[in-house]
């Protein structure tokens, strides 16, 4: 039965050539779409790299405080973390680190322009930076306040140019000489609790950690939990310190301030009545809604009018007493083989899209790529699509009287 | 003619409805796609208030030791002089973070005459007109010595003029709640956040003794011929100065660069976007066009045979198409004008109503080539083969 319905599916597309094109370009295209914006989103929330136990893990990237009129946001303290996150028992480990800053240096009178970050030493044990060379510094140099760097693989190119080892050479960041330990992978920009070019000891830090004992600062937590399991355990224990927390202020009643699993971390807007996933949410459906609208439109006026032109071969089906769910669910699977073959081309052109996307390097370091999650999206949509073009025709050509369609001719 | 246009569209009113709602999405698109280009090009044609070529920031941080707000105050000042004594500078200014083209975002509200203001809030110092070349139009700049003043010395750009103040002269009122800030002048508008975003209403602080430890930027006015190597000279007297802090030197040519291409870079993927979107719409409109063409051939034999001309068959068809899309256009224009009315986006009438009507113009025109070869088509059926079909 399938087998004939595609072999009609096929003889029909190749009937009307104008019409199959654009049924195809308006599948494909819409699919393109699609798929990058895939493939953009699973590059920036799902890839594992560099911390592969999100899992297990709690990000903490926002405090805010907040008074009958006053407000104040941004990312927690040092100090914060430190003394109050510390505390936690839950935790079997604390990564803190900075907010990326910009600085400059200049080799042979060329400037650089770079971004540090400065980490504590458990920041390596929880994510897992893939070293090309070296390794990270230890707790024990970090006490010592030593100047060492894992600087990133960009940084070691614009440094020292392409020279197989730099481990024990010096960098000079910020007017400082410090001593490369260590060369990681790049990370991309967009994953900005973990992106750098040069990684520093927080014992280094010029402005001093230690002085500020507010709730506000610059600085990131990862908090990582002794199995999966323990995670919404942390997570109470975590907002049940926040409760407890002294006001440091008359003019604040409230803090905000919370630790949660990745995604939900990386869209936190830093304030309680507006949820940043609602917003991340709704700007994606918008924007999916628009972009699939106009070509299902499309294809649905396509579809109705090559259906009317079939109308003597429905009459004629009909009249021999094929039921109208017969020809509707006939009519739907030559519609999903229609948009699987568009889907395929969709498929390809975003394959090429994307390469022309990594290659302009609109966002550094930023390599998008196809893989099953992508491909599965857009075989869904895809799907779909041909189920909601495919439906309205189906239901009009279902109710065509065989009386009429058959002296249509 | 039309009364029998709209019968033969009435009739064929579920087809149609398909249309005329494809017809109004398009609209709608590129409506936005529009409002948001005019937008782009009105903030582009504006001129840029400054002069920003040679202009360099220094971002530090401040890190010394005392709270003598004296010490401070002197120390600033003595860096200020190093820094302008140094052979390729002609001006230096201090500023808070919100320089030109920055991302960095200070914003304050302000009661005048019942009316609410909510200005970006600059602190800078007196050099700062003379480090960008903005034109104080009205009043004067900060001199030395306002700072005894009761009321805070305050500068306001020629928008907030304009849009609070209308033709009389701000200078000498009052803002605030009590009155406490003085308008002493009025600057030219600046595009503070680069080509392709509006002036946005500026209000200028002196940073005084109190601001000064909060104050992290420093705008330096060089000679054309400053190259890297003086770069490498400054950046190196400045850190030498503040041991402590971390120095970040940035042109303003490449910072408008960056805020430049952030504010592009989602204008081109929408519009080519939109682009394809509308490909798609024209090559399935000409398609449903061209197929009803074929199915009417009866039809049209029989008007030729009584002796309607090629031309009248064919301006027929592409009328019932102008029609269906006059239609779309009508509902499309209601929810469109809504914008502006409702203000929705703060964006100037001006801007709505003119990409309405180049979203109209361009409706019309796709519609037009969609439906011209159609109806050329039409006009070429021969009676006696058409009817002889039957």
């Amino acid at each position: 039965m399938l087998k004939n319905y595609f072999k009609i599916a096929i003889a029909v597309l190749k009937r009307r050539k104008f019409f199959t094109f654009i049924s195809l370009f308006g599948i494909s295209f819409t699919l393109t779409i699609l798929v990058v914006l895939a493939a953009f989103i699973d590059k920036v929330v799902n890839d594992r790299y560099p911390d592969k136990k999100r899992d297990r893990s709690l990000y903490t990237n926002t405090m805010t405080e907040r008074g009958e009129h006053s407000y104040n946001g941004g990312a927690p303290s040092f100090y914060f973390l430190d003394h109050y996150v510390r505390s936690l028992k839950t935790p079997v480990a604390l990564a803190i680190s900075s907010g990326f800053k910009g600085t400059n240096t200049y080799v042979n009178n060329k400037k650089i322009a770079i971004n540090y970050k400065y980490t504590n030493a458990e920041y390596w044990d929880i994510t897992e930076y893939e070293f090309l060379e070296g390794k990270p510094f230890t707790k024990q140099q970090i006490d010592n306040s030593e100047r060492v760097a894992v600087i990133s693989e960009n940084t070691k190119k614009a440094f020292f140019g392409n020279v197989p080892s730099v481990v024990g050479k010096y960098i000079e960041a910020d007017n400082v000489q410090y001593r490369v330990s260590g060369v990681v992978k790049n990370v991309p920009i967009t994953l900005y609790m973990m992106y750098s070019d040069i990684y520093l000891p927080y014992t280094v830090s010029k402005t001093d950690y230690k002085s500020n004992t507010g709730y506000r600062g610059n600085y990131y937590g990862i908090l990582l939990a002794p199995t999966r399991a323990d995670v919404p355990k942390m997570k109470e224990e975590f907002d049940q310190m926040v409760s407890k927390l002294p006001m440091s202020s008359k003019e604040f009643n409230k803090i905000y301030c919370t630790a949660e699993a990745f995604i939900p971390a990386y869209v936190n807007t830093g304030d309680d009545q507006k949820s940043g996933m609602a917003y991340a949410l709704t700007a994606i459906g918008i924007f999916i809604l628009l972009v699939m609208l106009l070509p299902t439109l499309n294809l649905i006026n396509i579809n109705i009018t090559r259906i009317m032109e079939r109308s003597s071969e429905i009459g004629v089906r009909k009249a021999f007493g094929a039921s109208s769910r017969t020809l509707v669910y006939q009519f739907i699977v030559e519609n999903i083989i229609l948009t699987l073959i568009g889907g395929v081309i969709g498929i390809i052109l975003s394959i090429i899209v994307l390469q022309m996307i990594n290659s302009a390097d609109l966002i550094a370091n930023l390599e998008l790529r196809l893989n099953f999650t992508v491909l599965f999206v857009g075989l869904l949509a895809c799907f779909l699509f041909g189920l909601l073009s495919g439906v309205y025709p189906a239901w009009r050509m279902s109710r065509l009287n065989v009386v009429n369609a058959l002296k249509a001719q | 003619m039309f009364r029998h246009l709209f019968k033969i569209i009435w009739n064929k009113k579920k087809q149609n409805f398909l249309l005329i709602t494809e017809m109004l999405i398009s609209f709608l698109v590129m409506f936005a796609v529009f409002t948001m280009l005019v937008h782009f090009y009105r903030n582009y044609r504006t001129p840029m208030g400054m002069q920003y070529e040679h202009v360099w920031v220094i971002n530090y941080n401040n890190t010394l030791k005392t709270q003598n707000k004296d010490s401070i105050m002197l120390f600033y000042e003595g860096l200020k002089q190093t820094i302008r004594s140094m052979p390729q500078v002609k001006g230096v200014s201090y500023s808070s973070g919100n320089v030109p083209f920055s991302q960095n975002t200070m914003m304050s509200g302000y009661e005048y005459n019942g009316k609410h203001i909510n200005p970006n809030l600059c602190r800078v110092d007196k050099d700062y007109t003379n480090v960008l070349h903005i034109q104080v139009t009205e009043g004067e700049w900060f001199g030395k010595n306002d700072i005894s003043a009761k009321a805070r010395p305050v500068v306001i750009n020629n928008k907030i003029k304009q849009d609070f103040f209308g033709n009389e002269s701000p200078v000498g009122k009052f803002l605030g709640k009590d009155s406490d800030l003085k308008i002493i002048g009025v600057v030219d508008d600046t595009k503070m956040k680069g080509d392709y975003t509006d002036v946005g209403y500026w209000l200028y602080d002196k940073i005084d003794m109190d601001l000064m430890p909060w104050t992290d930027r420093i705008l330096v006015d060089v000679t054309p011929n400053a190259d890297a190597a003086f770069e490498g000279q400054l950046y190196k007297t400045v850190a030498g100065m503040m041991k402590d802090s971390n120095i970040e030197i940035e042109h303003l040519t490449n910072k408008l660069k960056d805020i430049n291409y952030w504010a592009l870079v989602p204008m081109i993927t929408l519009s080519i976007i939109a682009c394809f979107l509308i490909i798609n719409v024209a090559l399935g409109l000409f398609g449903v066009l061209w197929y009803n063409i074929n199915k009417r051939r009866g039809e049209i034999g029989l008007r030729r045979a009584v002796g309607a001309t090629a031309m009248s068959v064919s301006s027929q068809l592409v009328a019932e198409a102008l029609i269906l899309a006059t239609f779309s256009l009508i509902i499309g224009s209601f929810f469109a004008v809504q914008f502006p009315i409702l203000n929705v986006f703060d964006l100037p009438a001006g801007v709505y109503l003119t990409a309405l009507l180049l979203a109209i113009v361009f409706i019309y025109v796709l519609v037009l080539i969609c439906s011209l070869y159609p109806g050329r088509q039409a006009a070429g059926i021969y009676p006696a083969v058409a009817l002889h079909e039957e």
